[in-house]
Order: C-alpha cells, then sequence, then structure tokens
C-alpha cells in the first residue's frame, strides 16, 4: 500500500538524474542483481513474451543508471531464451529513451545453457557496460544432475577421483555453467516463491519481495536496493 | 532459530542463557507442531560455517545440544519418547567429535522405534551445499560402479541420497526469525519450489505460539483461497478431483 501510493507519487520513469540521485543516498550497492519475472497469459496486461521484454528493458535501464553491471533475469519456462534478438532490440530501443540516440550504454545478453552470447554494440567488443544472464528451469536443478553425469563419465575414465567432489569444485564448475551466485534477488510476485530457481546459486543471497505487488515498477526496485544497502554479511559469525 | 545472541546482548544476559532460552522456545514450539499433527520439523542447529565463530562458544553450543536432546530423549517419560518423535542427526558427522558424536548416535538409537511416526531433523554441522555436493559424491560412485544407470537418475534419485530420509515429505514452511532475508545455505534444494518461505522479525528467543500460529493460518490461506491467484494461471488438474460418477448412457453403449 504505502509502494502504490509512492509509485503513485513519485514516478522518475526516465529521469536518468534521479534515479542516480536515489542510489547515490546508499551505502553500498549490490554486484549481482536477480530478477525472478513471471509470464503472464497473452491476453493480460503487459502479458506474454512481449510484456517480459519490455520489463527486462526497464530493469536495464534502472540497472545502468544504478551502477549496477550484472542483470540476472529468472522466468520458470525459458520463454525469453527463444526471442534473444527482439530482446537485444528492445533493450537498446528502451535505453535510446532514457540515454538519447548519441550514448546509448552497451550491454551483451548471455544464455548460459546454450552458451550463446550477443553484443547491442558489436563493433565495440566484450567490455559493456551492463551483461543480461537469461535462466530458467533448466539452470537448475537439471543442470547440477548434468553435472553429476560429468563427473560420473569422468570418474570412470578415471581424470577425476570421487573423493576430489568437494564443494569448491562443484561451486567452480556451477559458476562456470550458470554464472556466480547473485547478491540482490528480487522477486516481482505477490508473494515469495522462488519456483525452482537454480537452488546451489542462492546461499547467501538478498531477498526482496514485496506482498501483493504484481508488477515490475521502481518503487520494489528501489526499495530492494534500499534494503540490500542496509543488510549485514556474516556467513556463519 | 536465529537471534539467539542478539536476544542475550539486549536484555543484558549470558550467550549461553541466551541459546537455552532458545532451546525452551524450540520444546514449545515442536509441542505446538507435534499438537498439530505436523510430523516433520526440521532445524538449523549448527552451521558449518559456525565453525568460524570463537572456540568456546562453539563448545557451548555442542554442549548445549546434547544435552538438551538427552533431555528430550532420556527416558520412557521424555517429550520424544511421550510424543512418539524419531531424533535424527542431519549434517556432515565427520565435523562432530567423537564423544558428542557417540552420544548423539545413542540418542538416534533410543527414539527410532517402530511407532515414532513423528520426525525431529536437527541439523548439525550442516551447510545445504555440503548436503548437494555429498550427495552428488554417492550418485557418481553409484554410476561409476554400474549400481545405478545413468538414464535412471533424476532429481528424485539425487534428493534421496541426501542426509534426510528419503520418506520425508516435501517442505511446506520455512521460517526464518530475526530479520535477516537470506537462506543462509539452509535446505536450498527443498525450499525452492512449492514452498512458503516466512522472515518474521522476532529473534527467536521471543518467538511465540501466536506467531507460529499466524504463519500456519497464512499457509492454510494460501493453499486454498489464493491457490492460482500468484501466477494468474488457474492450478486446478482434473485428475486431483475426486473421482466422477460412472458414466451411463440410455442407449446402453
Amino acid at each position: 500500500m504505502r509502494l502504490k501510493v509512492l509509485n503513485l507519487t513519485y514516478h522518475p520513469s526516465r529521469s536518468p538524474q534521479i534515479i542516480r540521485d536515489d542510489v547515490t543516498k546508499l551505502d553500498k550497492l549490490p554486484r549481482r542483481v536477480a530478477a525472478i519475472l513471471d509470464l503472464r497469459d497473452d491476453d493480460d496486461e503487459n502479458g506474454g513474451v512481449d510484456g517480459l521484454i519490455s520489463d527486462i528493458s526497464e530493469l536495464a535501464a534502472w540497472l545502468v543508471l544504478a551502477g549496477v553491471p550484472h542483470l540476472t533475469i529468472y522466468e520458470h519456462d525459458g520463454v525469453v531464451k527463444l526471442h534473444i534478438s527482439e530482446l537485444v532490440r528492445y533493450v537498446s530501443k528502451n535505453l535510446r529513451l532514457y540515454f538519447g540516440t548519441d550514448s546509448i550504454p552497451t550491454f551483451a545478453v548471455r544464455v548460459p545453457h546454450t552458451n550463446a552470447t550477443a553484443y547491442s554494440h558489436p563493433a565495440l567488443g566484450t567490455n559493456v557496460d551492463l551483461t543480461i544472464s537469461v535462466l530458467s528451469r533448466v539452470d537448475g536443478k537439471p543442470t547440477i544432475l548434468e553435472l553429476t553425469k560429468t563427473m560420473s563419465e569422468l570418474a570412470a575414465n578415471k581424470e577425476l577421483s570421487i573423493k576430489d567432489i568437494s564443494v569448491e569444485l562443484v561451486d567452480e564448475e556451477l559458476v562456470e555453467l550458470v554464472g556466480p551466485e547473485p547478491d540482490l534477488l528480487i522477486c516481482f510476485g505477490p508473494s515469495l516463491d522462488l519456483q525452482n530457481f537454480p537452488p546451489w546459486h542462492i546461499r547467501l543471497t538478498e531477498i526482496y519481495w514485496e506482498p501483493g505487488n504484481t508488477d515490475v515498477n521502481y518503487a520494489v526496485f528501489i526499495a530492494a536496493l534500499q534494503q540490500y544497502s542496509q543488510c549485514e554479511m556474516k556467513v556463519g559469525k | 532459530m536465529d537471534g539467539n545472541r542478539r536476544f542475550s546482548k539486549r536484555n543484558h544476559m549470558k550467550l549461553a542463557d541466551g541459546h537455552s532460552k532458545g532451546a525452551e522456545v524450540l520444546f514449545e514450539v515442536l509441542t505446538t507442531a507435534y499438537q498439530l499433527d505436523i510430523s516433520h520439523v526440521t532445524v538449523y542447529a549448527f552451521s558449518i560455517e559456525n565453525f568460524n565463530r570463537p572456540q568456546d562458544e562453539v563448545d557451548t553450543l555442542f554442549g548445549l545440544l546434547r544435552d538438551k536432546l538427552a533431555i528430550l530423549a532420556d527416558n520412557e517419560t521424555s517429550f520424544a519418547q511421550v510424543n512418539h518423535v524419531k531424533i535424527k542427526i542431519i549434517g556432515n558427522r565427520s565435523y562432530i567429535p567423537d564423544d558428542i558424536l557417540s552420544q548423539l548416535e545413542e540418542i538416534e538409537r533410543k527414539t527410532n522405534k517402530p511407532d515414532s511416526h513423528k520426525v525431529l531433523n536437527v541439523c548439525f554441522p550442516y551447510t545445504s551445499r555440503d548436503d548437494i555436493t555429498e550427495a552428488m559424491r554417492k550418485v557418481v560412485s553409484s554410476l561409476v560402479s554400474s549400481d545405478l544407470q545413468r538414464q535412471d537418475l533424476n532429481e528424485d534419485v539425487l534428493q534421496h541420497q541426501m542426509y534426510m530420509d528419503p520418506n520425508t515429505p516435501q517442505l511446506d514452511i520455512l521460517i526464518r526469525t530475526s530479520g535477516h532475508t537470506r537462506l543462509s545455505d539452509f535446505m536450498l534444494w527443498q525450499c525452492t519450489a512449492n514452498c512458503d518461505i516466512e522472515f518474521v522479525e522476532t529473534l527467536w528467543p521471543e518467538f511465540g505460539f501466536f506467531q507460529f500460529f499466524q504463519i500456519l493460518v497464512k499457509w492454510g490461506w494460501s493453499k486454498t483461497a489464493l491457490a492460482g491467484w500468484n501466477t494468474g494461471r488457474a492450478k486446478v488438474y482434473v485428475y486431483e478431483l475426486p473421482p466422477a460418477p460412472p458414466l451411463v448412457s440410455v442407449i446402453g453403449r
């Protein structure tokens, strides 16, 4: 409710300076932000793949403005993975609305499962302002199973000893296959439902969601960054 | 069960007293849960990361855990035996000193009776990543020795190799007290699907019946009234409904 009022009265969409001002007040920022998005019916407002893509492009613009270099998108069914070229086009278009035609930030879209990467400005090399990784259900438990199978093949060929399978080794391999663990996970649904998010990758992640919220909006986004800036990290202590 | 230390600091108590107050609260919550017929309760007593704490606190926690579990399980009139609760230690046992381990195994043996139909899983010393890794290691060795065929490997097979008993039902509610909104390596595999995660502000020693009850009511509400509401997609499966009456046609075929 509080956020709904805030969202109505304060909606700095497409005002880069205001978003940056909101962020400079914070003590710290996450390096990697993940978001769980829901695919809605095609008939709904902001529904279907197009709705998802437009949500992702808004998030991408806010993250560039906040100065966060990595965005992970999780959508259970993985429909976005089939529309990467559209995604790149739409994110570019949206960034143009924020930054103007001459100074569009560079970004890359990665699909770790197929090991594919698409760049917004292929000519400018691989050094980008924002990396977007697109994940789905297959990057979670099924990838852990695949890794188990691969390890068993290596072990059968005597290339890996079973006693060398450790948390560090598994972590290294899964970071390679899926990417590093996000620092902050924002759930844009009304209740906290992790929808089979990769379990290995949510160990220490700060989780934020707003009860009752149903869409991707700036108020939830900035509230999540504010909570992250206040959290303390102890790891067991 | 997070917040024992902050509780003792806030109330100017000794650290050990804060931890024992936490243990008392655990008894209360367990009583409520078992009376409501919640058959499986799992508590995160000690993380592998907790070995980073000062040695004397680690010793206190180990001793406290052993003593409290002994009180729970010791004789015919103790809590676990009256309520038919089976106590199980979940976690990497290679970290537990031998003397404590043998006492804990004695407790497990004492409470493991044919009529123990309720379960208390005590995670000690546990992390979910360690759990997943150990399960992967067991699966890899049975794949190598051909006890298990590649095509038979699925998520359930891997999950059954984890520390928890294969008959443990799907996790419904995960509660974390004291206001942190992260999972801290607890039951990651189990809680990422079809599970309600509740982060509450209260410190564990102040967690009471009323709050527990609120969480249960909320869970019941979300399972019935709100089903399918959050994703916008209907979640009714025809095969889950009660069977329809037999089909009878007037023309006899």
